[in-house]
């Protein structure tokens, strides 16, 4: 049991449904493990469908008219694709923790930080209530909010961008989840504060041996504290990598990407950006879709076809046919 | 000249039977033509301050003017022809878009306020901008919860643009977006430099900061703690809580 990964991801399909007839593939598809104990980092092109994946493991997407069309998704060896509303509420929350990327639109407007704590604290039936208080300022010092004791008695727009950042991950935290899900958990929070927030992810692993997917477009945080990096475009993984061989990646979209970062760039110089538009969802390319976009293109990366994964060792895996040739 | 201006500026909440000293007496020009970063860390007041700057929030002390006059008369703010002038992206995409509004047509509609465009004019025009920004047609026509937090930033940046404004004031304005789409808008920034907006640009990102900024403040704790050229805050910042914060970028990677 505890060998087999935490989480597995296997050509997952996810639909929003437009109208009663007609839908739209947002992820098609998607396919890693999270190992237990390990920290996944999720990057990619905006709007490739990584916060829908996250969604999908904490049993959200029907808040956006979405659905799993098709594929595996499992966790701890439950099938989350045949959960139900009471299975969910055992999950969600209690196993998975989820700091949703919507972090800065904030908690819940019209409740007290405090209410809020206290709800996620509560999800443990168990939990006396007498210790709930003191509970909760120990989470708000865990994740280094100042004047705690103020704080819960404040309403987020009260609050500064990151301090509801960090009741996000506050609250997430609140039960010891075996997996934790950060969808941007840091963008908006000062670097030393974002350096703590790591310190602090790091620690919950090492203590409680929880796996953690940090969707962030901050490459060089990634890089920093991830084990291995999974890479989307279009609605699909392209590429899982380990971190320490990211200057190898195999994949001429994640090379692409970590050649347009900005701290490459003399100020004012000039910017590097991929060639052409980012694909629109619904309207991908036949057979790879950075066929576009790419320097190595072929005639028959053009090919109608789904493309593959190829794996290059354990941890690391491509799906461009032509990964032997980008060296060259 | 300054086309902005802070003088003695304070912003005082309360809370809680507490009072909390957001912004505690800061003066600050924007030069016309140039951009001002902000950085400092969570909770030291930037993105207060920069809602006084924009108008949006009345200080408790101190005053901002716009070409040397003062923006605020009583309760009010940037009137008349002043108000397309500065225009602001908020740090928090969500809020800042009407949620029953298509982006294009949001975009488009700002644009029919503040430029002599007809609505199919203005629509094209919304849809070109949107487009420099790396947000196709498909998406352009869909509501803001239908889009990815990414996506929903760079609505609210084409939003706020929109206007043709002289000063733009951006609250983390490519912190959801990945490193080509962020390049692109920083590329169109550079671009609309070149025609003479001036920016205040507060940021966590330290490399946009280096990238776009002329000069930068450092906020803590309410007050600007150090100021200076960008090279020189970078390079021997003086404060220790500035060093501290140009310490802690996370290293290169390639
Ligand atoms: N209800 C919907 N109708 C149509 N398209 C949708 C809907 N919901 C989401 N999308 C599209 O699905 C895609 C995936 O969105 P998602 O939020 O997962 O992207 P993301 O990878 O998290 O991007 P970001 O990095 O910008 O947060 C986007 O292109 C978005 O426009
Ligand atoms: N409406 C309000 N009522 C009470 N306190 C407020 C209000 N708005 C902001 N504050 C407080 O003012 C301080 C500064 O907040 P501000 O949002 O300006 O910080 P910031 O520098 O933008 O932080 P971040 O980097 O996290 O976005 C914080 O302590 C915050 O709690
Ligand atoms: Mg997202
Ligand atoms: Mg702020």
């Amino acid at each position: 049991m505890s060998d087999q990964p935490l989480v597995i991801i296997d050509a997952l399909k996810i639909d929003v449904r437009l109208t009663r007839a007609k839908r739209l593939p947002i992820v098609d598809t998607a396919t890693f493990d999270v190992k237990r104990g390990e920290i996944i980092g999720l990057i990619g092109e905006s709007g490739s469908g990584k916060t829908m994946l996250c969604r999908s493991l904490v049993g959200t997407l029907h808040r956006r008219g979405a659905y799993i069309a098709s594929g595996k998704l499992v966790f701890d060896g439950i099938d989350l694709v045949a959960a139900k509303g009471a299975q969910w509420s055992d999950i969600r929350g209690k196993q998975i923790g989820y700091v949703p990327q919507s972090a800065l639109a904030g908690p819940n407007p019209v409740m007290l930080i405090g209410a809020q704590l206290e709800e996620a604290i509560l999800q443990d039936k168990n939990f006396p209530k007498s210790k709930v208080k003191e509970r909760a300022i120990e989470l708000l010092n865990i994740v280094q909010i100042r004047r705690p004791e103020v704080v819960m008695h404040q309403y987020q727009h009260e609050l500064s961008g990151g301090m509801k950042q960090r009741v996000m991950i506050a609250c997430a935290i609140a039960q010891q989840p075996q997996l934790i899900v950060a969808d941007e958990p840091t963008t908006g929070l000062d670097v030393t504060v974002q350096a703590e927030i790591m310190r602090l992810l790091l620690s919950i692993r090492a203590e409680f041996n929880t796996s953690i997917i940090l969707v962030s477009h901050d490459l060089p945080l990634v890089n920093q504290i991830c084990d291995d990096i999974v890479v989307m475009h279009a609605g699909t993984t392209v590429e899982k990598i380990p971190s320490k061989d990211i200057t190898h990646a195999k994949h001429p979209y994640t090379r692409a990407l970590y050649d347009s970062r900005i701290d490459l760039v003399e100020p004012k110089g000039k910017l590097t950006t991929i060639n052409g538009q980012p694909p629109t969802v619904g309207s991908w390319p036949l057979g790879c879709r950075f066929s576009e976009r790419c320097d190595f293109v072929r005639d028959e990366c053009r090919v109608p076809q789904t493309m593959p994964i190829i794996s290059l060792g354990p941890d690391h895996f491509t799906s461009c046919i032509r990964y032997t040739e980008l060296d060259k | 000249m300054n086309i902005l201006e802070a003088t003695d500026v304070s912003v005082t909440f309360e809370s809680y039977g507490q009072q909390i000293k957001a912004v505690d007496h800061v003066n600050f020009e924007l030069p016309r033509g140039q951009t001002i970063g902000i950085v400092g860390e969570s909770g030291s007041g930037k993105s207060t301050f920069a809602r006084v700057l924009a108008g949006l929030q009345l200080p408790t002390n101190g005053s901002v003017s716009y070409l040397d006059k003062p923006i605020q008369s009583g309760k009010q703010t940037y009137r008349g022809a002043l108000r397309k002038e500065v225009q602001m992206v908020f740090q928090d995409p969500y809020g800042s878009l009407n949620p029953r509004m298509k982006i294009v047509r949001a975009v488009a509609e700002a644009i029919a306020q503040h430029q002599a465009l007809n609505k199919k004019e203005s629509i094209e025009a919304a849809l070109e901008l949107l487009r420099s920004m790396g947000i196709s047609g498909d998406d352009a026509y869909k509501y803001p919860r239908s889009l990815s937090g990414g996506q929903r930033q760079r609505a609210s940046v084409a939003r706020a643009l929109s206007a043709q404004p002289s000063v733009l004031i951006a609250d983390e304005p490519t912190s959801a977006i990945d490193q080509s789409a962020q390049s692109q808008l920083l590329g169109l920034f550079n671009n609309l430099i070149n025609d003479g907006l001036s920016i205040v640009l507060v940021s966590h990102d330290l490399s946009v900061i280096r990238y776009l900024s002329d000069y930068v403040y450092v906020m803590k704790d309410g007050v600007f703690v150090e100021s200076g050229k960008t090279e020189a805050i970078f390079d021997d910042p003086k404060e220790e809580y500035t060093q501290k914060l140009i310490a802690s970028i996370p290293g290169r990677i390639l």
